[in-house]
């Protein structure tokens, strides 16, 4: 069914999940077996020799994000943070990474902590700036990669996903978009020129608060085959049991995001004069004419998917507008 | 907390920031746990 349809809600509930042969299983089996036989010396069944190097199971889930990315390739990782990571394998020493200045905290600890370490610089900026952008990589040594988040996490920036990537392309850097926060419910990178997408499988796609996880997917055979060989190589493989979970919680995505859209505006829109909670940031300059004034509609070249039912966010920043006055306030939040 | 690894760096998130990471529960009920967070929170 899922090949008949490009539903995505259909797509959500099949995709990856071919019967299977044998017992007309509609769901893939947790293959936990770490070694697969061979009928001779490197004659393979299936492509199957060892765990780390491919799992059924999580190759059901790798194509699962492939097809609700319209992408090609999909990668799956033990963390989102093992995914990041095997993003910038790609990248070499004396590379400059360039990167929004309001990215998950877990992002930029890697890049700053970790990566500027092995010789690769990471510049955050505010990658809504397109002429900066453009200065960026018109620099010297112009970055090699440019990592957008958007949303971002948390002061749900929305960065134009097609205007970044041309400028990449251009200077023949790769552009990556982590798109957790919106899920490809919401938002597929891929269809704006983006090389690679990115997710924190924890959050939206596995759903439940049970499962750590990072998924990749992209177009590209070449950055395919470089990141498969860093995913074997580098081992950050998940479990066979937490691709189940992943998967088992994609198949619900559309129906929560529904209902997590519905839940966030309404839960912004709430206020109480103690705290004097005010509008998200990222509103008052949305200018969006639709009804749940979310700043996804704002990209009227629909750089998120935006009917008026979906586009609005399931996680809302607030500002403490007693907090902004008073350092005294009494109103705290970490 | 999530971004306590930003803390004192150029992406630190403002300290008037709230997240909320809203869920598919009811609203009614998200509202009523906000009411009284909010209420514990000045008293």
């Amino acid at each position: 069914m899922a090949g008949m349809t490009d539903k995505f809600e259909t797509l959500a509930v099949h995709a990856g999940a071919e019967p299977d042969p044998h017992t007309g299983a509609v769901v893939p089996a947790i293959q936990m077996s770490t070694t697969f036989k061979q009928d001779g010396v490197g004659e393979l069944r299936s492509g199957f020799e060892y765990g780390r190097s491919g799992n059924p199971t999580r190759i059901a889930l790798e194509q699962a994000i492939a097809t609700l990315e319209n992408a090609t390739h999909g990668l799956a990782y033990a963390s989102g943070l093992a995914a990041t990571q095997n993003l910038l394998y790609l990248l070499e020493p004396g590379d400059r990474l360039l990167m929004s200045d309001d990215v998950y905290g877990g992002t930029w600890r890697l890049a700053d902590k970790v990566w500027r370490r092995y010789g690769i610089e990471t510049d955050a900026i505010d990658l809504r700036d397109l002429d900066a952008v453009a200065a960026a990589f018109a620099a010297d040594r112009p970055p090699k990669m440019v990592w957008i988040e958007t949303p971002s996490n948390p002061l749900m920036k929305i960065i134009d996903i097609s205007a970044v990537a041309r400028l990449a392309a251009v200077a023949g850097a790769i552009t990556v978009v982590d798109s957790t926060f919106a899920t490809p419910y919401l938002q597929r990178p891929l269809d704006f020129g983006a090389d690679l997408v990115l997710h924190s499988a924890t959050k939206y796609l596995g759903g439940h608060s049970d499962v750590i996880g990072g998924l990749v997917a992209t177009r590209s055979d070449d950055l395919a085959e470089k990141l498969r060989f860093h995913q074997n190589a580098a081992g950050a493989v998940p479990s066979p049991f937490d691709c189940f979970l992943v998967m088992r919680g994609m198949r619900t995505l559309a129906v929560r995001m529904e209902r997590a859209c519905s839940n966030g505006p309404r839960s912004s829109a709430f206020t109480t004069p103690a705290c004097r909670i005010i509008r998200p940031p990222s509103w008052s300059s949305a200018r969006c004419g639709c009804p749940a004034r979310c700043s996804a509609s704002r990209s009227a070249a629909g750089r998120m998917r935006h009917d008026g039912s979906r586009g609005r966010r399931a996680c809302s920043p607030w500002r403490s507008r007693s907090a902004r006055s008073s350092r005294s306030s009494s109103f705290r939040h970490r | 907390m999530t971004h306590a690894s930003v803390a004192d760096s150029p992406l630190a998130v403002p300290a008037s920031l709230v997240r909320l990471s809203v869920g598919i529960e009811a609203a009614d009920d998200l509202q009523a746990d906000l009411e009284s967070a909010f209420a514990a929170s000045v008293s």
